[in-house]
């Protein structure tokens, strides 16, 4: 599979909202307060009205994630992302993510595949492509390294 | 991105249904009637009774929306689906698969996450499908 750079992403996450035990798992929302994104073609910061991640911890210990994002370039086009994601690893590994310590992300998987959609003539690229994305938690936010499949 | 082969899936599929133009697009299903995959871990068939859904969308672009049964040569069912866009101006077709299932023997597939690069075949759709590690 070949893929190319198509911007680094880093999210701030606000307090989350945990709803708690429903039929499918644990479910928390993590809204986002603001971020930023910057590659080779594109370039800006991440709106916070409309941006939150929402989680799902599965009976197997897989978290699934379900990320919304405002993304508004440097030159004002607004760009919708959305991506589905999976995160789990050795139980030590995800007890410290848990208590806001910085892990090498090489220890546990933390993958997205983020789509887009753009009316903004500059940036239609995007909606024509889809992306794969690794992921890195930090305390403050997730930082995402996300390629396109060529 | 790093990844590896997971399998390459070919599907049958019989006349497509045309729903026609709806308030997304104009929407056609293309029901799978059978196929086929094969990689290193697991092998088998698909079952007839799945479909794509495909929205053509504004810009010349198709949105897919497909769901189906794996059958492995062992007995397992694994629920597959894709998401993905098929653009031939570019000749870009790629998908993004998903699968769940209750086999232990297969359950890795419950926890990656996949990348299909999709051909259309005169014989029918075949997807080279690789795991994202």
């Amino acid at each position: 599979m070949n893929t190319r750079l198509l911007m680094m992403m880093h999210v701030n996450v606000a307090t989350p909202q945990n709803i708690g035990a429903v039929p499918h798992g644990t479910r928390r929302t993590a809204p986002l307060s603001g971020g930023d994104f910057e590659g080779p073609r594109l370039r800006g910061t991440l709106l916070p009205g409309g941006s939150a991640d929402w989680l799902l911890l599965r009976a197997d210990g897989v978290l699934e994630m379900d990320l919304r994002v405002t993304l508004r370039t440097d030159d004002g086009a607004l760009i919708s992302m959305k991506s589905f994601g999976l995160r789990h690893g050795p139980p030590e590994v995800m007890a410290a993510i848990g208590r806001g310590e910085t892990v090498d992300p090489a220890t546990y998987y933390f993958r997205t595949t983020p789509r887009f959609e753009t009316a903004h003539p500059a940036y239609t690229f995007l909606n024509r492509l889809v992306a794969v994305a690794s992921g890195d938690r930090r305390a403050e936010g997730p930082i995402y390294t996300i390629h396109e499949v060529l | 991105m790093n990844s590896r082969p997971l399998m390459l899936l070919r599907f049958a599929t019989s006349a497509i249904e045309e729903i026609g133009s709806t308030p997304h697009g104009k929407v056609s299903i293309f029901p799978v009637t059978g196929g086929s995959f094969e990689g290193e871990r697991l092998r088998g068939k698909v079952l007839a009774g799945g479909g794509d859904w495909v929205t053509a969308l504004a810009d010349g672009t198709f949105e897919l929306d497909l769901r189906v049964t794996l059958e492995t040569d062992d007995g397992a069912l694994i629920h597959m689906t894709f998401t993905g866009v098929r653009d031939d101006a570019n000749h870009y077709l790629r998908t993004l698969p998903r699968f769940e299932t209750a086999a232990p023997k297969y359950a890795f597939l419950n926890r990656l996450l996949a990348v299909g690069i999709g051909e259309i075949r005169p014989e029918g759709p075949v997807h080279a499908i690789e795991e994202i590690l």
